[in-house]
C-alpha cells in the first residue's frame, strides 16, 4: 500500500523519509528499552553472578555451576518442576478454551444482561487473594460445600480430601488457578473482539456459516495476535505460579503442590536463606519459558 | 432451535456467574459478621458490619493505606499506558530487524521470577537513595518505577496493533500529520477499547502488588492496602470480621474501575473501526 | 463530537496525573517537614528516633507501647511499624542481604524458631545485649535459641509454653476427671482419645496436616530435635521422633483428628465445639475464650510428655523475642529493652492484666497478676499454672534448619501415612536434608 503513495511522490524523498521514520521509530521505544534494561536487565545480570554463589545469608562464596548440579540432585525441585508442568499442560488450554467462549458468547450484541455477566466473570480476578484463599479452604474442605453438593447428587459416595490427598489437591489448585484467571483473559478477548470488522460475520452468515465455523474461521484466525499473546502470558504466569498455591495448600500436603516459585520462596525466606542456590533456580524458570515460549511463537505462525 | 440455543447460552453464562459471584457474596456476607461466625462459614448476614467498620477506622490507618494505593496505582496505570503503548505502536508500525531483534531481548525480561531479581533491585534503590532521594527507598516513587516500563503492556499493545488498520496511518500522513501526531491523534482514540483493557489490568496489577511495595516502603504513612490486610490476618487471635471488611473495601475500587472501563467493550458501540 | 470527547477526557487524565504527582511529591516534603519538626523539638539533649518492627496490633506490638510508657526517658522517642511476622522475614532477608542498612529497624521482633537463621546468616547485622540485662532472670529453655557463640543478641519475650486444653464436658462423658489429665503421657492422650471419640462421638483434636508442630510440641517434651546441638540432621535414629510419629499415626488413622486446611478452620474446630481438646501454646487461649458461650467448659492440663526418661510434662510452640539492630542508635534501643523488658517486674504485671502477654522474665510470676483465677477456665489460675510449666521446657537448641526439614520430613510423612516404614522413612528424609543442607 505504500507504493501507491511513493508513486505520487519524487523518488528521493521516500529513502529520507524512511529513515526519519525508523530513527522516530526508535523514539517510540527508547523509554522502554531504557527502562527495562536498568529495572529487569541489570538485575537479572546479578542474579546470574548470585546463581554463581552458595551459602546462608550474606556469607555467599562462589561456587561455579554447582548449584546447578545441585539441581538434579533436589528431589523437592524435582517435584516442583514435574508439579508446575503438570499445571501449566492441564490448566492453560482449559482457561483459554473457556476464557474463548464467555468471550463470544458475550460479544453477542443481542444478548440480554451482558454487562452483569461480564462483571461476574470478571469478579474473580479483582477478589483479594487472602480472601479467596479462605474461602475455597473452606468450600474445598472435607465437610465442605463442594463435598455436598457432589454427594447429594450422588456423584460420590464419600467426601473427596480435596486438599488433604496429594492427587486431588492439585485438582484444586487448578481449578482454583482457572477460577480465578479465566475472566483476566477474557477481557483480552473482548476488547480484541470490538476491533474486529462485524461485516465479515455478516457475510459469513450471509454464506450459511454456522455458529461453530464462524469462531473456527472467522473469529479464532482473527483473534490470533492475542491468542499467542495470552497463552505466552499464562505460560509464563503458571510457571511462575505462587499466590494460589502459598495461599492455598503452601505446598502441601508434603510438597505435593509445590511449584517452582514457591521453592524460590521457600529457599529465599522460609529455610535459612540461600539466595544463590534460589537465583538458580529462577534461571531454570527463564529457560523453560524462553523454550515454550518459542515453541508457541513457531506454533502459532508468527508471521513477518 | 436457535431458541434453544440462547436457552442453553444464558444457563451456562449463569452458572458461570454464580460460581464466578459467589466468593465475593461472602466476603459481603462476613462482613457483617462476628470473627467467630466467620470461621464457622455462616451464611448469613449479621449484624456487626458497623462494629467491624468502627474496628477498622481505629485498629488501622485505612484511610490512608487507600490512598497511597489509589495514587501508585494512578501514576502507574497512566505511565503504563503511556509508554507501553507508545513501545508496542513503534516496534509494530516501524518494523525493523533491529527492532524485532530488542523486542525478543525486553519480552525476556517477563520471564524471570520477581523474587529473583528483587534483592538486587533492592540494592538499586538503596544506591539511587543516596543521590536522588526522592526516588529512593520508602517513596512512594520506588514503589511504582520498576513496574511502569514492563515487557508485558508492550508486548499487549504490539498484538494489538497487529489488529489496528494501517492504512490509517498512510492516511494521517497524506492529511499532514507528524509520526507523533498520528499516533496522539488517530492511534489513541481507534484503539480505545485496547486502552480500556489495558488499564482495568493495570490498574489491578498496580492495586494487589505486594512484594514490591513491602520490601521498599518501611514508614507506615506509606502503607498500601496488600500490607495492610496482611498485617491484619498476622495475629494469634485474627479478626475475620474486620479483615473480611478491610478486604471489601480493597475490592471495590478494582471492581469499580473495571465496571466503568466495560462499556468499552458493548460490541459495535464503536461503529466499524475500518469503516 | 468524539474527538471533543476524548480531548476533554485526555484534559482529565492530564489534569489527574499531574495531581497526582504533586500529592506524591507533596507527601515526601510532608514526611521531611515532620522529621525537622522532630529534630527541632529536641535542641538541647540528644533525642534518639528509635523504630520497632513487630506483628500483632493485640499482642506484640501493645506489649512494646506499654512499654514505652514505662520507659522514663525524655530524649528516647520510638516509632512502632507494624508489619506481618512473614514480611518482616522478608523485609529483613532483602534488607540484610543486599548490604544496606537504610531503613532497616533498630528493634525487631523475631521468632525464636527462626533467630539462629538470621543470627548466623548475617553475623554483624545484630548488636549483643547481653550487658543490658540478666540472662539467669529468664526461663532457660529461650537462652539457647537467642544466643549465639555465647553472646546474647536476644532479649527473650513472650512465652510459648504448651497446656492441654479441654472440655471438661466432653472428658466428663467419657469417663475422666481433671486429675486424671494431669501429666500423662501421649500414649495415655491416645487411649483417652480413643474413648472420647467412642463415647462421645467427637474427635479429640484438630490438626493441619501441613503444619507439624504437633511433633515438635511431643519432641520438646524430652529435649530433642530434629537437629543436634552441634547442628548435624537427626532424623533416623531420633528416638523421641519415632514415638512422636507413631502417636501421630495412630490419632490420624484412627479418626480421633479433625482436619483442617487453614488458621480460620482450626479456630472454628473448638469454637464450634467439635473438638474435646486443644493441646498448643498458651496463646491460643484468647481465641478459645473468644467463643463466650463455652465459658466455664473448658480446663487446661499440663502438656502430655513422651514416655521416656527426663521428659517433662512441658513443651514450647511459639513464642518470640527481641533484637537489635547494629545500626545508630543502637546502645539505646537495648537500654531500651533492659530497663522495660529486662528487669521490670511491675510492667509484666501489667502486661498480663492489659494485653494478656505472658513473658519469660521468671521474677515477675510472683506478682498480683499471675494469681488472677479465670472463670473460663472454671476459676483455674491458668496464668500461674502455665508460667510454672514454663521453667520446666526443656532447653532445645533449634538450629537453623528446622522449616527445612519439616518440608522434607512432611512429604515423607504423607507416605508413612499411607504404609511406609517408619525406619525407610525416616532414613529417606535424613538421606534428603543431609543433601539439602551440608
Amino acid at each position: 500500500m505504500s507504493q501507491s503513495i511513493n508513486t505520487t511522490s519524487n523518488q528521493k524523498k521516500p529513502i529520507l523519509q524512511r529513515l526519519k521514520r525508523n530513527y522516530i521509530g526508535w523514539l517510540f521505544i527508547l523509554l522502554s528499552i531504557i527502562g527495562i534494561s536498568l529495572f529487569y536487565f541489570y538485575p537479572m545480570i546479578q542474579a546470574f553472578l548470585l546463581s554463581l554463589q552458595s551459602g546462608m545469608g550474606a556469607n555467599l562464596d562462589y561456587v561455579g555451576f554447582d548449584n546447578y548440579v545441585r539441581l538434579f540432585n533436589d528431589p523437592t525441585f524435582i517435584t516442583a518442576l514435574t508439579n508446575t508442568v503438570l499445571y501449566l499442560l492441564i490448566q492453560v488450554p482449559v482457561m483459554i478454551v473457556l476464557a474463548l467462549i464467555f468471550s463470544v458468547l458475550l460479544n453477542d450484541p443481542t444478548l440480554k444482561f451482558k454487562g452483569f455477566f461480564r462483571t461476574a466473570i470478571f469478579l474473580p480476578a479483582v477478589t483479594s487473594l487472602v480472601a479467596y484463599a479462605v474461602i475455597f479452604k473452606y468450600l474445598f474442605g472435607n465437610n465442605g460445600l463442594v463435598n455436598d453438593f457432589l454427594i447429594n447428587l450422588n456423584l460420590i459416595s464419600s467426601p473427596i480430601a480435596w486438599l488433604s490427598d496429594p492427587f486431588w489437591a492439585k485438582v484444586t489448585i487448578i481449578i482454583a488457578i482457572t477460577w480465578r484467571w479465566t475472566g483476566y483473559n477474557m477481557i483480552f478477548y473482548l476488547s480484541a473482539l470490538q476491533n474486529v470488522d462485524r461485516s465479515m460475520y455478516e457475510a459469513a452468515r450471509i454464506d450459511g456459516a454456522s455458529a461453530f465455523q464462524q469462531f473456527f474461521f472467522i473469529t479464532i484466525p482473527l483473534l490470533k495476535p492475542i491468542i499467542l499473546f495470552t497463552s505466552i502470558v499464562s505460560t509464563i504466569g503458571t510457571l511462575q505460579l505462587f499466590d494460589e498455591v502459598m495461599n492455598i495448600t503452601s505446598g502441601g500436603p508434603g510438597n505435593s503442590t509445590m511449584t517452582i516459585s514457591m521453592y524460590i520462596y521457600n529457599l529465599s525466606f522460609e529455610y535459612t536463606p540461600d539466595f544463590g542456590y534460589a537465583a538458580t533456580v529462577s534461571y531454570v524458570i527463564l529457560i523453560l519459558v524462553v523454550i515454550l515460549s518459542f515453541i508457541q511463537f513457531k506454533v502459532a505462525g508468527d508471521k513477518e | 432451535m436457535k431458541k434453544i440455543k440462547r436457552v442453553f447460552t444464558y444457563i451456562f453464562l449463569s452458572i458461570a456467574s454464580l460460581v464466578s459471584i459467589f466468593p465475593f457474596l461472602w466476603m459481603l456476607i462476613s462482613m457483617t459478621n462476628k470473627s467467630v461466625d466467620v470461621t464457622a462459614g455462616r451464611l448469613l448476614p449479621g449484624g456487626h458490619l458497623i462494629e467491624n467498620i468502627n474496628k477498622l477506622i481505629e485498629q488501622t490507618q485505612i484511610g490512608i493505606a487507600l490512598w497511597n494505593s489509589f495514587i501508585i496505582a494512578i501514576i502507574t496505570t497512566i505511565l503504563t499506558l503511556l509508554i507501553g503503548s507508545l513501545a508496542g505502536y513503534g516496534f509494530e508500525i516501524y518494523r525493523s530487524k533491529g527492532k524485532d531483534m530488542i523486542f525478543s531481548i525486553l519480552i525476556l525480561s517477563m520471564m524471570i521470577p520477581f523474587a529473583a531479581i528483587m534483592i538486587p533491585l533492592y540494592r538499586l534503590f538503596g544506591r539511587i537513595s543516596a543521590d536522588a532521594p526522592f526516588i529512593g527507598l520508602d517513596t512512594l516513587a520506588a514503589a511504582f518505577l520498576p513496574t511502569i516500563i514492563t515487557a508485558f503492556f508492550i508486548f499487549f499493545f504490539r498484538q494489538n496493533t497487529k489488529m489496528f488498520a494501517r492504512e490509517l496511518v498512510e492516511a494521517g500522513r497524506i492529511d499532514g500529520l507528524s509520526e507523533w501526531g498520528i499516533f496522539f491523534r488517530i492511534y489513541m482514540p481507534t484503539m480505545k477499547t485496547t486502552y480500556a483493557a489495558a488499564s482495568i489490568i493495570a490498574f489491578m496489577n498496580s492495586w494487589n502488588n505486594y512484594l514490591w511495595p513491602l520490601v521498599v516502603l518501611q514508614s507506615p504513612e506509606k502503607q498500601t492496602i496488600p500490607l495492610l490486610i496482611s498485617n491484619l490476618g498476622a495475629g494469634y487471635t485474627p479478626d475475620y470480621g474486620v479483615i473480611m471488611t478491610a478486604i471489601v473495601v480493597a475490592t471495590l475500587p478494582t471492581a469499580l474501575v473495571f465496571f466503568l472501563m466495560q462499556r468499552y467493550f458493548v460490541a459495535g458501540m464503536m461503529g466499524s473501526v475500518k469503516g | 463530537m468524539k474527538q471533543s470527547l476524548s480531548k476533554k477526557l485526555w484534559l482529565l487524565l492530564v489534569a489527574l496525573f499531574t495531581a497526582a504527582i504533586l500529592v506524591a511529591c507533596g507527601d515526601d516534603t510532608d514526611g521531611e517537614n515532620a522529621d525537622s519538626d522532630g529534630g527541632e523539638d529536641a535542641s538541647g539533649g540528644e533525642t534518639t528516633d528509635i523504630i520497632a518492627w513487630a506483628w500483632d496490633q493485640n499482642f506484640n506490638i501493645a506489649a512494646l507501647n506499654l512499654a514505652n510508657e514505662y520507659y522514663e526517658n525524655e530524649d528516647f522517642n520510638m516509632e512502632i511499624v507494624e508489619n506481618a511476622q512473614d514480611d518482616i522475614v522478608q523485609k529483613l532477608n532483602t534488607g540484610l542481604s543486599s548490604g544496606t542498612m537504610k531503613g532497616m529497624p533498630n528493634i525487631v521482633l523475631i521468632e525464636d524458631q527462626r533467630a539462629q537463621s538470621f543470627l548466623q546468616s548475617y553475623p554483624d547485622a545484630f548488636y549483643p545485649i547481653g550487658d543490658y540485662f540478666n540472662t539467669e532472670d529468664f526461663a532457660e529453655y529461650k537462652i539457647a535459641p537467642t544466643s549465639l557463640d555465647g553472646k546474647q543478641y536476644g532479649l527473650p519475650f513472650d512465652t510459648g509454653a504448651t497446656g492441654f486444653f479441654y472440655r471438661t464436658d466432653y472428658l466428663e462423658e467419657a469417663g475422666y476427671t481433671h486429675d486424671d489429665l494431669v501429666n500423662i503421657t501421649w500414649a495415655q492422650f491416645v487411649d483417652i482419645a480413643k474413648d472420647v471419640k467412642e463415647k462421645t462421638g467427637h474427635p479429640m483434636l484438630a490438626l493441619d496436616p501441613n503444619d507439624l508442630g504437633i511433633l515438635r510440641v511431643m519432641m520438646q517434651t524430652t529435649g530433642t530435635w530434629y537437629t543436634t546441638e552441634d547442628g548435624k540432621i537427626n532424623l533416623v535414629d531420633n528416638e523421641p521422633l519415632k514415638l512422636a510419629l507413631q502417636h501421630y499415626k495412630e490419632l490420624m488413622s484412627n479418626d480421633l483428628v479433625h482436619l483442617v486446611s487453614d488458621w480460620s478452620q482450626y479456630l472454628a474446630a473448638f469454637n464450634s465445639g467439635d473438638v474435646a481438646s486443644v493441646p498448643a501454646g498458651n496463646w491460643i487461649a484468647p481465641s478459645i475464650e473468644a467463643e463466650a458461650s463455652q465459658s466455664g467448659l473448658w480446663k487446661v492440663a499440663p502438656t502430655p510428655r513422651l514416655d521416656m526418661e527426663g521428659a517433662a510434662n512441658a513443651s514450647n510452640q511459639g513464642g518470640s523475642s527481641w533484637y537489635v539492630l547494629n545500626i545508630d542508635g543502637k546502645e539505646a534501643a537495648a537500654e531500651f529493652l533492659g530497663k522495660t523488658f529486662g528487669s521490670n517486674s511491675e510492667f509484666y504485671q501489667e502486661l498480663l492484666t492489659e494485653v494478656g502477654a505472658i513473658g519469660t522474665y521468671k521474677p515477675a510470676s510472683e506478682g498480683d497478676a499471675y494469681q488472677y483465677e479465670n472463670e473460663y477456665f472454671g476459676g483455674q489460675k491458668v496464668i500461674y499454672e502455665i508460667s510454672q510449666w514454663m521453667e520446666e521446657i526443656p532447653q532445645v537448641d533449634y538450629g537453623m534448619n528446622t522449616y527445612g526439614i519439616e518440608d522434607i520430613l512432611s512429604a515423607e510423612i504423607q507416605q508413612y501415612l499411607d504404609g511406609k516404614s517408619l525406619e525407610d522413612m525416616l532414613a529417606d528424609a535424613q538421606a534428603q536434608a543431609e543433601n539439602q543442607f551440608k
